[in-house]
């Protein structure tokens, strides 16, 4: 199961999202963000779904991949989609049975939570983690914050950090499945018993998993000392990043999508 | 002076009694090929962290091509001149793309975009990973990822690599594809420090070092080395297979299989006769 686990991890490719220049693809995201939770109205979710599915199709990232990422998320998605079925209120009650009443409304918020939840991850790995190379996305990153260097932000540590985090998940994934093995062949159990004994059955996980990572983490700096890493201090490229035309466009475009969205909202389509 | 030169070498652990090196006095030629055996804790991998200037000294001096490495000025040009690769591939490689990982190094060092670019793709020949540049580096197996962090040592172009049990976690192929690199970097000059468990690893060399509790207790050549079969096993460590069986027939020693097959086909006869 952990190994559907695609968070994190980048694909490499030579698609048009996989071209553009990190800053603009982070910057995107942080529209597309807003974008996806501003959609209201009906209409506006069909835009925000299928604008999802053109960024899904230019990345060339297959689908199999995308819906496998999309399983972790799937007890999460049914949850919301249960609780916004039953729980929400008002006027038109299509079905009561019993204490249970479904009214038109709460359908109508399950789907778009479903498509909300699913937009917002699909979006932001295909824009971000699945096209971007974790050095491209340090660097992006870095160069965006750059203006906060002069208040004495470590920006380029910070970036560091998070490309190593991104390097690190499917290692840790790896390890954290060779624990559980091991554990289950100790005779551990973690599919029996109430909610609290399993999440007791997790610590003889995390903790060989948090000593392993620190050990790890030790054994990194050390490698990334002999090869001369000195904090960004001097550093050069062996890309370089330039900004093409077809990046602004790709911005204007997104921009404005997500202006459109705000007038979507004011579009009812009779349900 | 020779290209790694060791003055008294000691190094303690913090809240140790017994220092982990004790006292060494070793020189390393430009353009040699090194093993360093031990039983565990017998100060190797130790040994192997000094010479390359990631631990300092605590008593005694290294010099790295004239340079002290306790000189703190000193300790970048030194980590450029000698590079080391560690046991776990994992734990050594920075970026998930196998040639952003090799270009690392000479990034950290300010090297110009071209040559980075030149000096990865010479780097991933070197070692035979060219046509994986483009791969995700957590795929590739132990082996091949041995071989991307030996590369990303290549690209700063430094005069010595020194392995610390770089072997220990591959499966046995793995293990060729890395004995063969190393070998192919001494033959194009550069200076091969390997800390092994293996003993055929080490039979490669053309110099044994053996440590015993922080202390030289035996260097020469494979030969000389491993013809003292009964002080070896007195320090708890073997000789490669073919050596010991030799030795326990009573017959001359032999580093290599076709050798002692030589030497076994030679007896046969002379019994025969």
């Amino acid at each position: 199961m952990l190994k559907d686990i695609t968070l994190g991890q980048f694909f490499p490719g030579r698609s048009l999202l996989h071209r553009t220049d990190a800053r603009i693809k982070i910057i995107l995201l942080a529209v597309f963000l807003v974008f996806v939770l501003c959609a209201k109205s009906a209409a506006a979710f069909t835009f925000v779904a299928v604008c999802t599915a053109v960024l899904v199709i230019i990345s060339a990232i297959p689908l199999k991949t995308i819906i496998k990422s999309l399983k972790p998320l799937m007890f999460v998605l049914i949850f919301t989609a249960v609780i916004n079925l039953f729980f929400a209120n008002g006027e038109d009650i299509l079905l009561q049975w019993k204490f249970i009443k479904i009214y038109r409304e709460g359908i109508e918020n399950a789907i778009k939570m479903v498509v909300r939840l699913t937009c917002l991850v699909t979006g932001t790995s295909v824009l971000l983690t699945y096209t971007t190379s974790p050095l491209d996305l340090t660097d992006g990153i870095e160069r965006l914050l750059t203006p906060l260097k002069h208040i004495g932000v470590p920006v380029h540590d910070f970036a560091m950090m998070m490309s190593i985090a991104l390097r690190f998940i499917p290692t840790l994934i790896e390890e954290t499945d060779k624990i559980i093995s091991a554990q289950k062949a100790r005779g551990a159990d973690f599919e029996s018993g109430n909610l609290f004994s399993r999440a007791k059955a997790l610590i003889p996980i995390l903790v060989p998993l948090f000593v392993s990572a620190y050990r790890r983490a030790f054994e990194l700096a050390e490698a990334m000392e002999c090869r001369c890493y000195r904090s960004g201090v001097g550093k050069t490229r062996m890309k370089v990043i330039k900004t093409r035309p077809a990046d602004y466009i790709f911005l204007g475009i997104s921009v404005v999508c997500c202006v459109g969205i705000f007038f979507l909202n004011q579009v009812v389509i009779p349900f | 002076m020779a290209f790694i030169q060791t003055e008294k070498l000691t190094y303690n652990y913090e809240g140790n009694l017994v220092p982990a090196v004790k006292e060494v006095s070793l020189s390393f030629e430009k353009g040699s090929y090194t093993a360093i055996i031990g039983h565990n804790g017998s100060g190797k991998s130790t040994l192997a962290k000094l010479l390359c200037g990631i631990f300092t000294p605590t008593g005694g001096k290294v010099f790295i091509d004239g340079m002290d490495s306790s000189d703190e000025e000193k300790q970048e040009n030194i980590r450029e001149k000698c590079g080391m690769v560690f046991q776990n591939p994992d734990n050594q490689i920075v970026s998930s793309v196998v040639e952003e990982d090799v270009a690392f190094a000479p990034e950290n060092l300010g090297v110009e975009p071209k040559e980075i670019r030149k000096r990865v793709d010479d780097a991933l020949a070197a070692v035979g990973m060219t046509e994986y540049a483009h791969h995700s580096a957590y795929k590739l197996s132990g082996g091949q990822k041995q071989r991307v962090a030996i590369a990303g040592i290549l690209a700063m172009n430094p005069d010595c690599i020194v392995f610390d049990e770089a072997t220990a976690m591959l499966d046995p192929a793995g293990r060729r594809e890395i004995s063969a690199a190393m070998n192919e970097l001494n033959k194009r000059g550069i200076t091969v420090i390997t800390v092994t468990h293996h003993m055929n690893e080490a039979a490669m060399a053309d110099r044994i070092v053996v440590m015993n509790k922080g202390e030289v207790a035996m260097d020469g050549t494979p030969r000389e080395v491993f013809a003292r079969v009964d002080e070896l096993r007195s320090l708890s460590l073997a000789v490669p297979q073919v050596t010991e069986l030799l030795y326990d027939l009573g017959l001359p020693e032999a580093l290599h299989a076709s050798e002692a097959a030589d030497i076994i086909q030679k007896e046969i006869e002379k019994k025969c006769h």
